[in-house]
């Protein structure tokens, strides 16, 4: 299955850390991207918690916005991405 | 060796009872039970069905192995069960949907839970994979719990098979068991006692169970090689009347009933204790049945040719004496006659078996007895032969077998001329002309079409006159050629109400109408409720839904959207209950389309991307469906256009018309220009620019002309183009904005604001944030910060993001209303929306939350602080 990177903006700063409701979400996030196939890997934040780089296994980007919009996270914008690693080369 | 081979079975039986189960409360489901030869899906059924309470009713049918199955044998089996009025309707020969109707109609009322069991589905004939297909989309809501079984080592030869597997992998309501071989230990507890080398046991046998017990039957001799072998040596142990009698039952069939096994005097039907006794035949209460079909296969396979031959003659003749013919068996005599070499006996049953076959809709099995037909007319003469290979080229085209029925059909044209028929010979050629247009050959169908008039016009007023005049009308149609379609399609008016044909004549409205919607000519919807109209009084289920069709899509393809979702909606519900399939398909492609240029940019995806998931669609629907999904990817800045559209490309490429090329390359226009490649979509813009012009299509050369211009090269259009597109070459940048407004089309609109002064592109540029419409966005606000324009929006969109649940303004509003405890119903009055669309919100709201229920969502509101009113 294609890999996506999804960037999000969050104005007001994203409210998700290790804290009970943080995970909450997450196990929530976690169920409701199971059910359309995808996958959510890791992501990124930016110090200030105003943007996210996340990456995702899924067979769209449709499948990627249905689930971001069941989990109330917005899309800024999605790649198909491929991993690239430096250990790959030696 | 009972016991055993269940133990291994635990898992899969707890899938039928807990199916079972559900069946009971209304949610009734298919399971197909998939299996090896020999592997025990008869006795794990039927293990299964010994399980079921009393109060279950139990409908059991067998496909036979027929050289071509009777159609919908498992049904007649099944009407013999359940009597009237199944029984009855098959006795009047009511067609196939009508039947498959009352069957579910029966499933639906009953009291008690239904198992209905359908056997050895590889040997179905089309209809009956037809019914199961039928059955397995409307079983929730029934009590009715369906199981067929089949072997998977069959699946591949058979195509329509893998069709029906195709289409089910993706429902819901279907599920699969898959029966495992044996393990060694199983074998080993099987084999107790009675082999002492079980490791050779399971090394040759790899745990079939038929094998291994075929095998242990003889448990002295070492272990045969094949299940052929192990067969036959326990045949071996017959005598010679036992070993005679056996053979005539191999040839007999899979159930041979008694009373027609007794008339075989001279056979020594006495030995059939022996048989029985030897454990190859079983007793089945009035028939008789070999132990397994791999026994009879290797059985009948086993005997001499020329004997074989001979027994076949002696089964012909008995069943013909026995009354087999008034009793309409055609496709069984037709294989014993083909087993006998007795090649006029087998013309004439293959004759009355296919047109049987045709009128229960078994078009594949109807195709295989019409060859037969053909193959054995040869000094029949020309006229004979060629009524054959049209009927058998009209079945071919039903179930898509488009080679073979071009093939048949030209070879039935010339029999025709040489039989001097010119009527028949033109009725041929314009019956030709539909494979002809279905391959892509549309030049050919043309070609074909023209001869056939020139043929059949002098001749005067004839159904094949009307016929002819109707296909070239439809060919013009086809290729947007509307005096072409006008002028033909008013003769096949003419004609076909002069003789009474109301088919032609319906299909005659339907192409002028399409040809006149599709110019943009509004008066062509008169001519399409014409055609429902008689349509639906002569019952023409097909046209009907093509009537909705070709509505539907020449709206949408002059970009009036309301009329086609007033065309497409009934017209999918139609093809949907009436089981047109290829209808379906393509109307739901045409309305993914219509959403997308409606700016319902996630319900077209949602359409599309279900479409493309189903296996064997047809290359319309599919290339229709890929622009569509295509155009929402690149509108959104989306990856994974690019490979939509060259796989469009290649299937619109085999047809060569302008209809599947021109949308295909206004898309990979528009992908490329917004990649930043402009001259490449100049280059897609112009690829098929020309075909655009010469067929004076006013909307596909609008958006080539869009292309070419925005890409930097000076065009002059034609001033027929498409108003909106007019209106935007001609920089009227807000009478083009007002057009696309009023055709709907949101992002149309933003882009021809986009083309205003600065306060327009302003208000664009919000439009295109608003949609979500990134590329577009992002090169205006480039654009628009180089001029140093001021009051540039920052680009951010509702706030979805403003609170850490991501709970959209509504969903807070709403989520406040659950705090106070109060109903959907009263919410909706509160807030002016249906309870339904609360609901749904509700739904979301939950979700997010990771709420169980209102209770739960509202106390995690309180708890956490969300503060609901801002």
């Amino acid at each position: 299955m294609p890999r996506y990177l999804v960037e999000r903006i969050f104005p007001d700063g994203l409210g998700l850390g290790p804290t009970p409701d943080g995970e909450r979400i997450a196990r929530t996030v976690a169920a409701n991207n199971a059910e359309h196939g995808v996958t959510w890997i890791h992501s990124y934040v930016t110090p200030d918690k105003k943007q996210t780089f996340c990456i995702y296994e899924g067979p769209s980007p449709e499948a990627i916005r249905k689930t971001a919009s069941k989990n109330g996270l917005p899309v800024e914008k999605i790649s198909e991405v491929r991993m690239l690693d430096p250990y790959f080369h030696y | 060796m009972q016991s055993s081979d269940f133990l291994e079975r635990d898992n899969d039986l707890a899938v039928l009872t807990s199916a079972y189960a559900q069946a009971c409360e209304l949610q009734g489901s298919l399971v197909l039970v998939i299996g090896e030869a020999g592997i025990g899906k008869t006795r794990f059924v039927r293990n299964f069905a010994d399980t079921c309470p009393a109060s279950t009713h139990i409908l059991w049918g067998h496909c036979d192995p027929l050289t071509t199955p009777a159609p919908l044998a498992p049904l007649y089996d099944i009407a013999r069960d359940t009597g009237p009025p199944l029984s009855d309707m098959l006795q009047t020969g009511t067609g196939s949907v009508v039947l498959f109707g009352a069957l579910l109609e029966m499933l639906r009322n009953a009291d008690q839970t239904t198992v209905l069991i359908i056997e050895d589905i590889h040997w179905a004939d089309d209809a009956t994979l037809d019914l199961i297909r039928y059955l397995s989309r409307r079983l929730e809501g029934t009590r009715a719990l369906v199981i067929a079984t089949l072997r998977n080592d069959e699946v591949t030869r058979h195509e329509a098979l893998r069709f029906l597997l195709g289409n089910l992998t993706n429902s819901r309501v279907v599920k699969r068991i898959e029966l495992e071989r044996l393990s060694r230990e199983a074998v080993a507890s099987m084999a107790h006692g009675r082999i002492a080398d079980t490791e050779a046991l399971f090394a040759k046998t790899a745990g079939n169970p038929f094998y291994i017990s075929e095998a242990l039957a003889n448990p002295a001799a070492s272990i045969p090689s094949s299940v052929r072998d192990a067969v036959l040596a326990r045949a071996a142990s017959l005598s010679p009347e036992g070993c005679r009698l056996l053979d005539l039952v191999a040839v007999l069939g899979a159930r041979v009933e008694y009373s027609f096994l007794e008339r075989f005097s001279s056979y020594p039907v006495s030995a059939l204790g022996e048989c029985i006794g030897g454990g190859i035949l079983v007793d089945a209460g009035a028939s008789l049945l070999f132990r397994h079909e791999l026994a009879r296969d290797a059985v009948h396979d086993a005997i001499d040719p020329l004997a074989r031959r001979l027994i076949y003659r002696d089964v012909l003749a008995e069943a013909v004496a026995a009354g087999l013919e008034q009793r309409e068996k055609w496709a069984q005599l037709a294989h014993y006659a083909e087993g006998a070499a007795d090649l006029d006996s087998l013309f004439r049953y293959s004759l009355s078996a296919a047109t049987a076959a045709v009128s229960l809709g078994a078009n594949r099995e109807a195709a295989a007895h019409y060859a037969k037909v053909v193959e054995h007319s040869a000094d029949r003469p020309a006229s004979e032969r060629a009524t054959y290979l049209s009927a058998y080229a009209d079945t071919c085209t039903t179930f898509q077998n488009l080679d073979e029925a071009i093939g048949a059909y030209r070879e039935a044209a010339r029999l025709w001329r040489e039989a001097g028929d010119f009527l028949r010979e033109g009725n041929a050629l314009a019956a030709l002309a539909w494979p002809l247009v279905r391959t892509g050959q549309n030049a050919e169908a043309n070609a074909v079409t023209r001869d056939a008039i020139a043929l059949v016009e002098p001749g005067g007023d004839s159904f094949a006159l009307a016929n002819a005049y109707r296909m070239q009308a439809h060919l013009y149609m086809l290729d947007r050629d509307r005096p072409g379609a006008l002028e033909m399609g008013q003769k096949a008016i003419s004609v076909s109400q002069r003789v009474g044909d109301k088919r032609t004549l319906a299909a005659a409205e339907m192409v002028i109408g399409a040809a006149l919607l599709v110019d943009g000519d509004e008066s062509g919807k008169s001519n399409l409720d014409r055609c429902q109209a008689l349509a639906q009084a002569h019952l023409f289920d097909d046209l009907v839904a093509l009537a909705y069709l070709n509505a539907g899509t020449a709206y949408g393809e002059t970009y009036q959207f309301a009329k086609a979702e007033a065309e497409l909606e009934p017209g999918i519900a139609f093809a949907e209950a009436r089981d047109h399939l290829h209808s379906r398909d393509y109307m739901i492609a045409w309305l993914a389309l219509c959403r997308m240029y409606q700016g319902r940019w996630t319900e077209s995806s949602e359409l599309a991307v279900d479409l493309l998931a189903q296996p064997n669609l047809a290359a319309v629907a599919r290339i229709t469906a890929l622009v569509a999904l295509a155009r929402v990817r690149i509108r959104r800045g989306d990856p994974g256009a690019g490979v939509l559209l060259d796989e469009a490309l290649a299937l619109a490429r085999r047809t060569t018309t302008l209809q599947r090329l021109a949308p295909v390359h206004a898309a990979r226009a528009e992908l490329a220009w917004l990649n930043g490649d402009a001259k490449s979509a100049c280059r897609e813009a112009r690829t098929v620019l020309e075909l655009a012009v010469g067929h004076r299509h006013r909307w596909h050369t609008g958006e080539f002309a869009y292309w070419i211009r925005r890409s930097g090269e000076a065009f002059v259009a034609p001033e027929w183009i498409a108003p909106p597109f007019r209106l935007q070459l001609n920089l009227d940048w807000r009478g083009a904005a007002d057009a696309w407004k009023a055709l709907g089309c949101p992002y149309e609109e933003a882009r021809a604001l986009a083309g205003g002064p600065v306060s327009a592109r302003i208000e664009a540029l919000e439009r295109f944030d608003a949609m979500g419409a990134v590329p577009e966005a992002a090169q205006l606000r480039q654009a628009l910060r180089e001029e140093g324009a001021r009051g540039i929006p920052k680009g951010q969109r509702t706030s979805t993001r403003s609170n850490p649940f991501g709970l959209t303004t509504r969903e807070m509003e709403i989520l406040n209303h659950l705090v106070g405890g109060l109903s959907n119903h009263r919410i909706g009055e509160l807030l002016f929306i249906s309870p339904k669309t609360v609901d749904h919100h509700v739904s979301s709201i939950l979700g997010k939350l990771g709420a169980a229920n209102r209770a739960e969502a509202a106390e995690i509101a309180r708890t956490r602080g969300l503060n609901p009113t801002k």
